[in-house]
């Protein structure tokens, strides 16, 4: 077998070679990211907990519920808890290190999310003090904060009347136990926001966006829901009780049907790039006619001539793809951190992942090559030798 | 004939069929070749002597009569017999030299080795060896682009004669060289003749170059012309007519 006529055919119009290549690493770089990406969509649903009630506005998610409802809805029978959680919307220094930060209830914090584990700092001493937090690990070490220190926030959703930062010192570090809590999330008291707006000292929407309600043991979601959602049928607001998962969903749904958005993407990009080595492997192997024939003219097979081309296809696409695969775990970490900030936090390029990258590549190599490989095995010696390749 | 004949054609029949048409281009030829003899094919344009050619060296098939070469009938032989057949007896020079453009002058050389047993490093030895004998081993490296065309034609040479065949078919191998690079590639055929023995068919349009063969078989629309003895085979046992 010539291999090395295999690759110096290869290199022979080395920019379309390149160009080529290039369209594959970035399709299977697509693909690999793609399907990581759903993966995480749905991770996040799937992950959340059945024991956790999510109250929201039956308006939108955007309309904030009066904070008197919080008394009506734990008398509900079934409701063993609840919560306030407010989105502050806010940034460090610049909107580009963002991360979600929650206004809730301190002291029942660790009971609505058991998923939650301070290992530094103390739980008691977030509760003991009001302008304190708890954040994330991730979170603490992207930004090296530790206990005690004290982070300057720009509340954009919430400004201060002085035009001055609000200012969270850090009572504790946390560590998610499960995959439905990130850990690069600061959660501080509903109450500090509260006060801050009853007194003028910032400005900014008042009520809270939802409750999160934690069911006794035993409890049927689906009644409670329909108890809640019956409370206040007759307004002032009306509420729309889902489970956690539901309320993930939404989220997911919100950003339109974004899986199946991507798995068509996906699908398209492979369509192109499954063209683009097509046109690649005919122009080549109108090209090697004339070689292909001198080779048979010297003694080499049919099977050779197969190989020739098939190879060529194949070296080409299985070299996009494992390029493609490498770029993708590459930047597999920096992602996830950075969904993390967004909520996602199952992002990964799995193996299965990079299989299927690697494979898809093999196989847009396999097709591309088999009519030009088979011409080429096909090709009788005299007519090729007539052609002046 | 005194000396055995390393080919020899019965009654070959060629025809081509385009569409609905049949054209036939040889017809019922016999030829005969002596081993170590050196014969020029001529005729006109399209009397048949690249398809005559290309059935000797196993390239095409005949459609009737027999083609016995070196004692094998080229006509029995399936698709993968008749390639080993070529990779270990023939070696073919064509018009257009026919070199791989991505592959150096060295490379171009060893690549009908790939076919046989030889080492790595026996195969670089008889390429060199092949290309010294053609006067290019200061040209190893270079690729075919940066050779002149009788550089280009020689390179070829070597490449037909590194396996060491019997015999060397050549399609008019001076038809795109001027004079005096075509002067060189004859003088080489005719050294592999006298020296190694190798039994040579030429193709050639050129009376010049017909001249340096020790026979000259003429071809007319498929058939055989005539046969002209240009210099005996062997001087002392001679039976020419
Ligand atoms: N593949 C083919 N299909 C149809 N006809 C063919 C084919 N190959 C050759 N011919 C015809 O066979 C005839 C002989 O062709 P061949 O190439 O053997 O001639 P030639 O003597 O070598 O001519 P030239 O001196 O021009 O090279 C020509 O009429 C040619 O058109
Ligand atoms: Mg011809």
């Amino acid at each position: 077998m010539p291999w090395l006529l295999l690759f110096r055919n290869l290199f022979a119009h080395p920019v379309r070679s390149l160009l080529t290549l290039g369209s594959i690493v970035v399709a299977v770089f697509l693909i690999c990211f793609l399907r990581a990406m759903v993966g995480a969509l749905e991770a996040g649903v799937e992950a959340s907990s059945q024991r956790r009630l999510i109250v929201q506005s039956a308006v939108s998610l955007f309309v904030n519920l009066p904070t008197s409802y919080q008394t009506k809805i734990e008398a509900v029978p079934g409701v063993d808890s609840s919560m306030k959680m407010q989105w502050f919307g806010g940034y460090y220094q610049d909107p580009s290190n963002f991360f979600a930060q929650f206004g809730v209830d301190a002291e029942r914090l660790l009971r609505a999310y058991p998923e939650i584990e301070i290992v530094e700092g103390s739980a008691l001493d977030f509760e003991a003090r009001r302008s304190s937090c708890i954040i994330g690990e991730q979170l603490a070490a992207d930004f090296g904060w530790s206990v005690g220190d004290s982070i300057p926030m720009v509340g954009a959703l919430y400004p201060r009347a002085d035009g001055s930062t609000w200012n969270f010192e850090v009572a504790g570090i946390y560590r998610a136990l499960s995959n439905n809590v990130d850990d690069r999330t600061m959660w501080f008291h509903f109450e500090y926001l509260e006060r801050s707006l009853e007194t003028g000292g910032a400005l900014g929407p008042g009520g809270v966006g939802v409750f999160v309600l934690h069911l006794a043991p035993g409890a049927d979601a689906t009644g409670v829901m329909a108890r809640v959602d019956a409370l206040f049928e007759n307004g002032p607001q009306r509420v729309q009780t889902t489970t956690e998962s539901e309320f993930q969903r939404q989220f997911v749904t919100m950003l339109g049907s974004v899986p199946t958005l991507l798995s068509s993407i996906g699908g398209g990009v492979l369509f192109a790039i499954a063209l683009a080595t097509f046109n690649t492997m005919l122009m080549a192997s109108r090209e090697r006619t004339h070689s292909i024939g001198i080779l048979k003219a010297l003694g080499f097979t049919h099977r050779t001539a197969f190989a020739l081309l098939m190879g060529e296809s194949l070296l080409l696409c299985g070299l996009g793809g494992a390029i493609g695969v490498a770029v993708a775990l590459a930047i597999d970490g920096p992602v996830r951190g950075f969904l993390m900030s967004y909520g996602f936090t199952a992002f990964e390029v799995a193996p299965s992942t990079a299989a299927l990258g690697l494979g898809l590549a093999l196989s847009v190599g396999l097709l591309a090559g088999l009519a030009p490989a088979i011409g080429a095995a096909r090709l009788r010696v005299v007519e090729a030798l007539r052609f002046e390749g | 004939m005194s000396v055995e004949a390393i080919i020899r054609l019965v009654g070959v029949e060629r025809t081509y069929r385009k569409g609905g048409e049949s054209v036939r281009v040889l017809d019922d030829l016999d030829l005969e070749v002596p081993r170590g003899g050196y014969v020029a094919l001529m005729g006109p344009s399209g009397s048949g002597k690249t398809t005559l050619l290309n059935l000797i060296g196993g390239l095409d098939k005949a459609d009737g009569g027999q083609v016995i070469v070196d004692g094998e009938d080229l006509t029995r032989l399936g698709q993968g017999a008749l390639a080993r057949w070529r990779a270990a007896s023939v070696g073919f020079v064509f018009q257009g030299f026919n070199l791989m453009p991505v592959l150096t002058a060295q490379q171009n050389v060893e690549l009908p080795l790939l076919l046989t047993n030889l080492s790595r490093r026996e195969r670089r030895e008889h390429a060199r060896h092949a290309l010294a004998l053609v006067g290019l081993d200061d040209r190893r490296s270079h690729r075919p682009k940066q050779l002149s065309g009788g550089q280009e034609q020689r390179v070829a040479i070597a490449r037909a004669l590194v396996t060491d065949p019997i015999l060397i078919l050549a399609d008019e191998p001076t038809g795109d060289l001027d004079r005096d690079s075509a002067g060189a590639v004859l003088e080489l055929l005719d050294k592999l003749n006298r020296e190694s023995d190798k039994t040579i068919v030429m193709v050639t349009h050129d009376p010049r170059a017909a001249d340096s063969a020790r026979s000259i078989v003429h071809l007319d629309k498929g058939r055989l012309e005539r046969i002209e003895d240009r210099r005996p085979l062997e001087p002392a046992d001679s039976t020419t007519t």
